[in-house]
């Protein structure tokens, strides 16, 4: 992981979340924008994983490393599955649900850059 | 004029409206503990088993939870009802014992001390559930 990065994935994340609340509070469903977003929120979230198994495979070891190794995972599925979720909904509820995913994102990205720390 | 209140009217099932977001907000949860806990079972199994077993489980119920809302059905949401009150029961027995004996668990679960360690939503999502479950309850 790379700090930087991190705080990117979570600005994004943190855009999405605003952006679909607002949808649904203006009872409006998911554009194309929104998705268009999202895809944008997944992408710079998949880079950070990348980066993180790259770290990981040379050698770097956070004190939680397990935790840390099904973070950079679960946080790939979140956003398709989301994406997926509300796609099948055309209310203004579907905007919501992925607001609840990107809030997944920042929270377990919070929780990564607490857990990118070396242990024994 | 009365709204009628037939069973199967769309606006009772637990797969519409909010229950789109509680949907959402188990199927995170699912993700995020099921995930931790196989990788944690997998790859340092011996730090901690009975944690990572609970968490497991704790992760499975999520994702019982996540799919049976998500269906919708009269058939699904008995079996909700089941997942979200042992649910309950969970994080409250773990909560409390947690709180008593620091000790217990050599690592955290999702419901260590009542779901401390993500902002207590474990602890108020419970809740939630059967009270959407209630609202959306059909009529006899």
């Amino acid at each position: 992981m790379i700090d930087g990065l991190a705080y990117a994935v979570i600005a994004v994340a943190a855009v999405g979340v605003v952006w679909a609340v607002i949808s649904t509070a203006r009872n409006r469903t998911t554009s194309w924008a929104l998705l268009g977003w999202v895809a944008l929120s997944e992408l710079v979230t998949l880079v950070q994983s990348v980066i993180g198994f790259v770290r990981l495979a040379g050698g770097f070891r956070p004190a939680e490393y397990a935790t840390t190794v099904g973070y950079l995972i679960g946080i790939l599925v979140l956003l398709p599955l989301a994406t997926v979720w509300a796609l099948t909904d055309r209310s203004r509820w579907a905007p919501a649900v992925l607001a609840v995913a990107e809030a997944g994102v920042l929270a377990m990205t919070l929780r990564l850059l607490v857990l990118w720390t070396p242990g024994g | 004029m009365a709204e009628p209140r037939r069973v199967g009217n769309p606006e009772r099932r637990t797969n519409r409206g909010p229950g789109r977001i509680l949907v959402a907000v188990y199927g995170v949860f699912a993700l995020a503990a099921t995930t931790r806990a196989v990788v944690q079972l997998l790859i340092q199994y011996d730090r901690a088993p009975l944690a990572y077993w609970l968490s497991l489980v704790s992760g499975l119920v999520y994702v019982v939870a996540t799919i049976t809302l998500g269906l919708g059905t009269r058939a699904s949401r008995r079996v909700a009802i089941g997942a979200i009150a042992f649910e309950l029961v969970g994080v409250l027995v773990v909560g409390t014992l947690t709180v008593a004996d620091p000790a217990l668990f050599p690592d955290a679960t999702v419901w260590s001390t009542y779901g401390i360690g993500y902002g207590f939503v474990p602890l108020v999502l419970p809740f939630l559930g059967l009270a959407w479950l209630w609202r959306t309850r059909p009529n006899r």
